[in-house]
């Protein structure tokens, strides 16, 4: 065992050990900072990353300016992500000892990692998270959680099975203007909220199927393909996969992990889900992007409230969530809170009121919990809730049906077609 | 008393004989249009140089036709400056009136009776050119709400379009019509609640049109129903000008349509829009009764994809087969698209789930192309039930298919 999984155990016997003590300041003597003001190498959070196009690259360069953390290794199927991934690395530590690799399992086996950061198309997230997570690592992972309702359990049950740290990527939660929203909606200071509306981005386009393209020097499109059904390379696949139905739901499950985030977030709904989903969509019909580009559903959860999913457009305040209460309402979007009447915005907020989780620094809030073996402010199953909420609505499109879910269970009620839905089969020899 | 023209009738006989014959793959329906339930006229004759109603009309009846809805004639007046006294069409006769004429002034006697006609509660739908018609005709700008072209300024009302939200009349001097290049359209419904938009999206892309903009009128009563983008690119206006409206006059109800512009030789995208024809379709159904019953086609367009309809109609479903069985990869998915909607948005009732099952089945153990196949697979894996496995077993020993086949057992066995 080498020394940083000795300081990781070490960080989880201490605090099991000693509950309720804070040891924090403890973790990183002052005798281990090195006279230039950083963290020892030796105590800091090794780190590695697996899949690093843009957005993984982007989290990457987050995670490099925080001196406690130590990037060792990258993983990508495409080697311009790679180089290019290696070459910010080198350059920020001034030296070559970034390794890279293609292929996840031998990165997880070979490298001696704390911790990784995952960014994939949402296709390889059930295999792959759950992969991490049966590694022992704690992980910072990209939203949605998963493409399927079946692949976001399996990667609950990994991180509660190994005990780990487990961070989803919906950073708008660590916002102040997100934070301030639920705080206010959350004391009630717009009364009891009984509707609430989210607008997502439109996406909206159809090119025409392009002819099979020869596959780019340095990319392994089989492993890029990976569970999904093997198909013709056909140009499409960094940062476009996500408007094809194999690899994700498109905009309404891509912003999922953010806006409806925030409304389940706002309603005290971010453990459960709803009862009952119906929604149509519409959907390009002519080339190979298919997911919809025009949406509309609504979610009734348990306790009556209801919750509407759609395009901006349609919604009187655009984008972002919308709390509906008795008392006036509450529109909160990045970089933007408004409100029926501005004075409810500056309302005070009583002394022994809820007070919501405060992240400043989504990604500093997880190495913080990486530290402190606490829970971070999108644990997993936090962010399976939010995705399950879009991959209903996108089930209840695709059939055309009212669709009846048991939130505890996690099952569709009554229907057999619905349900398959629920996975994506995938192709061999891959399994989770 | 009848105003149809032998001529005409034997014209519009012949065109559908063409119509119907030059598509002998796809099985027309019978249809009875004496006992349809409404009268239509459609008023033509006469137009500008830059449309052709003996195209458009015949169109626009077997468009209504092809409803089972629709029983329609044809008025036709006489050429450009002949006599017009004898054009007299009883209009009271008609459920609706539509508009596809521009050219000389009607007989006093007859623009007389049409206004009492809309003024008694008739219909009038206004098809695209007909508003350039009658500039100086203070009632029938009136009963069209906007205008374009012949003279038209400010002395016949203010420019109307939509802007942030919200109907905008701008009094600003200056000639009204204008429209840029023919181009494929941005539509967006203005008002959702309206019987001719119930249930269709929100946008969508109407097939290449030439969208009018900057027209003016008294727009009273004015409702707008959608709006086109008139994009600056293609030397429109900027601006999203009204594209399907309606007018209350009196006790009648018009339906304006600035869409579907038919001249030259064709084909005649704008009306075959599957956009145009369905908008059409109701809103002359609305402006006939007020109610629209005309459902909603599966296969509407939407804001990613304009969808045409060569023979004005969805293909019927033994030709969208036969144009499946032929895809491949680079190709449109337009026709796998339409089945699965179709499926989708049908009653879902077993016996109609199990037809489409079994026309998949038939494909997948057709000579189809592989890439129908896989995508068929695809179709199979949420609709299919045991009745597939035995095609799809056979299925998975084909090496460019097993994979899918495989998909679509492991979803339907669990």
């Amino acid at each position: 065992m080498t020394n940083k999984i000795n300081r990781r155990a070490f960080l989880r016997n201490t605090l099991a050990t000693s509950a309720g003590i804070i040891l924090l300041p403890t973790i990183i003597p002052a005798s281990a900072i090195g006279k230039n003001g950083h963290v020892a190498a030796n105590d800091r959070i090794v780190m590695g990353f697996i899949g690093v196009g843009s957005q993984g690259t982007g989290n990457m360069k987050g995670f490099l300016r925080n001196p406690e953390v130590q990037v060792v290794s990258v993983c990508d199927v495409d080697k311009e992500n790679r180089d290019r991934a290696t070459g910010i690395v080198g350059a920020a530590y001034d030296n070559k000892d970034c390794s890279e690799h293609k292929d996840f399992r031998e990165f997880l086996a070979k490298e001696k990692l704390d911790t990784v950061g995952i960014a994939l198309p949402d296709h390889w997230h059930g295999i792959i998270y759950s992969a991490a997570a049966n590694a022992g690592l704690d992980v910072y992972a990209e939203k949605p959680l998963c493409r399927t309702i079946d692949d976001g359990k399996e990667i609950v049950k990994a991180v509660e099975k190994n005990n780990i740290i487990w961070q989803t990527g919906s950073q708008q939660r660590s916002g102040s203007e997100f934070f301030r929203a639920v705080q206010l909606v959350r004391n009630g200071i717009i009364g009891d909220v009984n509707y609430v509306e989210v607008g997502l981005p439109n996406g909206g386009k159809d090119i025409l199927a392009p002819a099979s393209a020869p596959i780019p020097e340095g990319l392994d499109w089989d492993m890029w393909l990976g569970p999904a059904p093997k198909v013709p390379f056909q140009g499409v696949y960094h940062w476009n996969w996500r408007w094809i139905m194999d690899y994700s739901g498109g905009q309404l499950t891509d912003w999922a992990g953010h806006h409806i985030d925030i409304a389940l977030w706002g309603t005290d709904l971010e453990h459960t889900g709803p009862v009952e989903i119906e929604g149509k969509g519409y959907y390009p019909r002519k080339g190979i992007y298919n997911t919809p580009i025009e949406y509309d559903i609504m979610n009734t959860f348990a306790n009556g409230l209801k919750m509407r999913i759609a395009n901006n457009r349609k919604l009187k305040h655009g984008g972002g969530a919308t709390f509906y209460g008795t008392e006036g309402w509450i529109n909160v979007d990045r970089g933007r809170l408004i409100a029926s009447d501005e004075k409810l915005l500056s309302a005070e907020i009583p002394e022994n009121g809820y007070k919501p989780y405060r992240s400043r620094n989504h990604h500093v809030n997880f190495t913080d919990c990486v530290k402190s073996r606490e829970e971070t402010i999108v644990p997993a199953q936090t962010g399976l809730r939010a995705i399950s909420v879009a991959l209903l609505g996108e089930i209840a499109m695709l059939t055309e049906r009212k669709i009846k879910w048991d939130p505890e269970k996690m099952e569709i009620i009554g229907d057999d077609k619905a349900s398959r839905l629920l996975k994506r089969p995938y192709r061999k020899p891959w399994k989770i | 008393m009848k105003q149809k023209n032998i001529l005409q009738f034997i014209a519009i006989a012949v065109f559908s004989i063409v119509l119907f014959s030059s598509c002998n793959s796809t099985k027309e329906k019978i249809i009875n249009v004496e006992n349809a339930r409404i009268k239509a006229l459609i008023v033509n004759g006469q137009m500008n140089k830059s449309h052709d109603d003996k195209q458009s009309s015949p169109i626009l009846e077997k468009i209504l036709e092809l409803t089972g809805e629709f029983n329609v004639e044809i008025a036709t007046t006489p050429p450009q400056g002949s006599d017009m006294s004898n054009f007299k069409p009883q209009f009271s006769n008609y459920d609706v009136v539509i508009l596809d004429y521009v050219g000389d002034d009607w007989p006093e006697e007859t623009k007389t009776n049409f206004v009492n006609y809309v003024q008694d509660g008739g219909g009038v739908v206004v098809f695209h050119a007909a508003d350039n018609a009658f500039p100086d005709w203070k009632e029938y700008n009136e009963i069209i709400g906007l205008g374009g072209w012949k003279g038209r300024n400010e002395k016949n009302g203010p420019y109307v379009y939509w802007e942030n939200g919200e109907i905008v009349r701008n009094d600003t001097i200056g000639r009204g019509g204008k429209h840029g290049k023919q181009t494929p359209v941005l539509i967006e419904t203005r008002n959702p609640d309206h019987p001719i938009m119930k249930g269709l999206p929100t946008a969508w892309i109407h097939a290449k049109d030439e969208l009018y903009g900057d027209l003016r009128g008294p727009a009273n009563n004015i409702d707008i129903l959608a709006t086109g983008f008139s994009n600056p690119e293609t030397n429109g206006t900027g601006k999203n000008e009204p594209a399907l409206f309606t007018i209350k006059y009196g006790k009648g109800r018009t339906f304006h349509t600035v869409l579907g512009h038919v001249n030259g030789k064709g084909p005649h995208v704008a009306v075959e829009c599957a956009g145009f024809i369905t908008t059409f379709q109701r809103g002359v159904e609305w402006a006939a009764t007020g109610k629209v019953t005309l459902p909603v086609p599966a296969e509407f367009p939407n804001a990613a994809s304009w969808i045409l309809w060569k023979n004005f109609q969805p293909l019927s479903l033994e030709d969208l087969v036969e144009a499946i069985k032929d895809y491949n990869l680079d190709d449109s998915r337009e026709h796998i698209s339409a089945l699965s909607l179709r499926i989708r948005n049908s009653d879902q009732k077993p016996e109609t789930l199990e037809m489409y099952e079994k026309v998949m089945i038939e494909i997948i153990e057709s000579n189809a192309t592989n890439d129908a196949k896989n995508l068929i697979c695809r179709e199979l894996s949420i609709w299919g039930s045991e009745l597939s496995v035995p095609a799809l077993e056979k299925l998975k020993s084909n090496k460019d298919c097993g994979e899918m086949a495989d998909y679509a057992l492991q979803r339907i066995q669990g």
